[in-house]
């Protein structure tokens, strides 16, 4: 228990230093000394006070909803990553498997087609992520309800809607619409505002929220179909409660921010290696694990000579030596092939 | 009146062609009761139907009277405990990780097991001399340390009846007769009936009170082990020549008599 808890106590010192990094660093670099300054003066982004005006302003209004919005994503998708792994008993499972953003790039692509607002197309992708989701539960709950037809079921959808992207792109605009829709698929922080914060930013952390009081149950649903209704498990009820709130936080950290991959996959198995596999400490650790990589991967985004790069290429670039690396180094079984 | 009874049971998974047909025995609160029969007769898919786990298309099994398939799987869980042929789980889950997963019947959906509930799963492993493997992952267990595992976290669930699928299968000579010695002991001192299946007729004399032998999904025989444990019995369920021994002590046991003559392999 030591040895999990100064785990938890490192990674939040971690998460504390890369969100002192990512608020002082960028285009417009703020100096630490800054921020004692700052604190000195009543708060608010209104305050015409020269010299502070424009840091507040930077501050306030670009990097504070980029960062939290940095570190719900990544924790979002790590948890909802953990919970499809239970519930799939299945470690290589990320939390796209069921068609959730696939079918938000789908409503994402389709909003941007018939030329939408921000708001609309952040609410049309979440809504399709839902629907995609729920097209797939429904094909598996008609099929035998097992696992595997579930899996299935989730690939049928997946192809079906990456055939709709591919039919948008085809009809999009080359030069306007096209290149909007492939940016919006790599994954980006770069347009996040305050308003972000409070819809999406407000669901996913409900999403985490109940996904963290849920987690102890995932340990028996990862034993197995059989053995977790022996042991007293009401199974279908509980899978579409999981499925049901994992989909709805990465639906809404998609509609938010685009198609971010590889986190939800690899930062469930880094968790695992650092503190085992109960999920009532690796939800949780995980989720800071996400948070604090997201964080990262965002701030080196945005600060890369060269200007700014989607972060959805960043996370694999750098997500996945870095994994490779740790599978190497790290000989402690946390999972059987 | 018995503990457990199955009237009139059937089952079939496709619709075509019934895997038990007209299943009915009871079980008396107490008894070790032994499933016997070769391969592919049923033995297991009886054991999931007395568990709910699948349903039977007729008949019903009952608890003291109460039908299986109207409780809920939660009642259920406090009445009958599984020991599953468990080999392998996905995550690197802790022995003692595993034993106190038994608490999830007796905890809500948002709930999770507190100070109290590790305690006493560590108190179930200290009593079947498991302490020291606590906090090694179960995958990294031998077969015999398993089953023991298993029937900790059965025993956790602190049930009426102990269910045991093929508790034997992967197991060498000498840990097979330390799980059943186990069993049996456990079942007299806590007061509970145990119906396992099994494959060997020689572990199912020595171990069990009561016999069902189950041929081709009905019921070939049944009855106290004394009374059916007969070479002619065994020798039309098995369809093999055998004969029955007995030994130095008094104690009985199968030997196949078809040396030189091989059975066809079912």
């Amino acid at each position: 228990m030591t040895r999990t808890r100064r785990s938890f106590v490192v990674a939040v010192i971690t998460l504390g230093v890369a969100a002192a990094i990512a608020v002082s660093s960028g285009r417009y670099p703020i100096a630490l000394s800054t921020f004692a300054q700052l604190l000195h003066f009543p708060f608010s982004p209104t305050d015409t006070h020269a010299p502070l005006a424009q840091t507040v302003l930077v501050l306030w209004s670009v990097r504070l909803p980029r960062i939290l919005m940095a570190i719900l994503t990544g924790a979002a998708l790590a948890v909802a990553g953990v919970v499809f792994q239970g519930l799939f008993k299945n470690p290589l499972v990320s939390p796209a498997i069921l068609g959730v953003t696939t079918g938000a790039n789908f409503g994402a692509a389709l909003a941007m087609l018939l030329g939408g607002s921000a708001l609309l197309l952040q609410l049309s992708a979440f809504t399709w992520g839902l629907i995609a989701v729920g097209l797939a539960y429904q094909i598996g709950k008609r099929g035998d309800h097992s696992i595997t037809t579930l899996v299935l079921a989730g690939v049928i959808v997946s192809a079906l809607f990456m055939a709709g992207i591919s039919l948008i792109k085809c009809k999009a605009d080359p030069l306007g619409q096209l290149p909007a829709i492939v940016f919006w698929t790599m994954g980006s922080f770069n347009s996040i505002v305050w308003q972000d914060v409070t819809t999406g930013g407000t669901l996913i952390l409900i999403g985490i929220m109940i996904s963290y009081r849920l987690r102890w149950g995932l340990n028996p649903m990862a034993l197995g179909e059989e053995d977790a209704r022996a042991l007293g498990l009401d199974v279908s009820r509980r899978r579409l409660g999981y499925i049901l709130v994992a989909t709805l936080t990465v639906a809404a950290a998609t509609a938010a921010c685009g198609n971010i991959g590889w986190v939800g996959l690899v930062i469930p198995h880094m968790a695992r290696m650092i503190v085992g596999a109960d999920h009532a400490v690796l939800l949780p650790f995980a989720g800071l694990l996400g948070g604090i990589f997201m964080l990262a991967m965002d701030t080196l985004a945005r600060t890369l000579p060269g200007g700014e790069i989607p972060v959805g290429i960043l996370t694999a670039v750098v997500g996945a030596p870095f994994f490779g690396i740790l599978l190497v180094r790290n000989r402690r079984q946390a999972w059987s092939p | 009146m018995a503990l457990l009874t199955v009237h009139d049971l059937t089952f079939d998974y496709d619709g075509t062609h019934s895997v038990l047909k007209n299943i009915s025995f009871a079980v008396a609160g107490g008894a070790i009761c032994g499933l016997l029969g070769p391969n592919g007769s049923g033995k297991t898919t009886l054991l999931k139907c007395i568990n709910g786990i699948l349903m039977p298309n007729r008949g019903e099994v009952c608890i003291n009277g109460r039908p299986v398939a109207k409780l809920s799987r939660k009642t259920i869980a406090g009445l009958m405990a599984v020991v599953p042929q468990l080999t392998q789980v996905a995550f690197a889950f802790t022995v003692l990780q595993m034993v106190v997963m038994a608490r999830i019947a007796c905890l809500g959906m948002f709930d999770s097991p507190c100070a109290a509930d590790w305690q006493a799963a560590e108190a179930i492993l200290d009593k079947l001399g498991l302490a020291h493997l606590r906090h090694r992952p179960f995958n990294s267990l031998s077969g015999g340390e398993k089953q023991m595992v298993l029937l900790a976290r059965a025993l956790f669930q602190d049930p009426l009846i102990l269910l045991l699928d093929e508790p034997t299968a992967h197991l060498d000579f000498k840990n097979q007769h330390l799980l059943l010695d186990r069993v049996q002991s456990l079942t007299k001192d806590k007061g509970l009936t145990t119906i396992l299946t099994l494959h060997d007729p020689n572990l199912a004399v020595r171990y069990c009170s009561d016999l069902v032998m189950i041929k081709g999904g009905r019921i070939h025989r049944q009855g106290t082990t004394h009374a059916v444990f007969d070479a002619g019995v065994l020798t039309s369920m098995y369809g093999m020549d055998l004969s029955i021994e007995t030994g130095d002590r008094g104690e009985s046991f199968v030997v196949p008599t078809t040396a030189g003559n091989t059975p066809t392999l079912h």
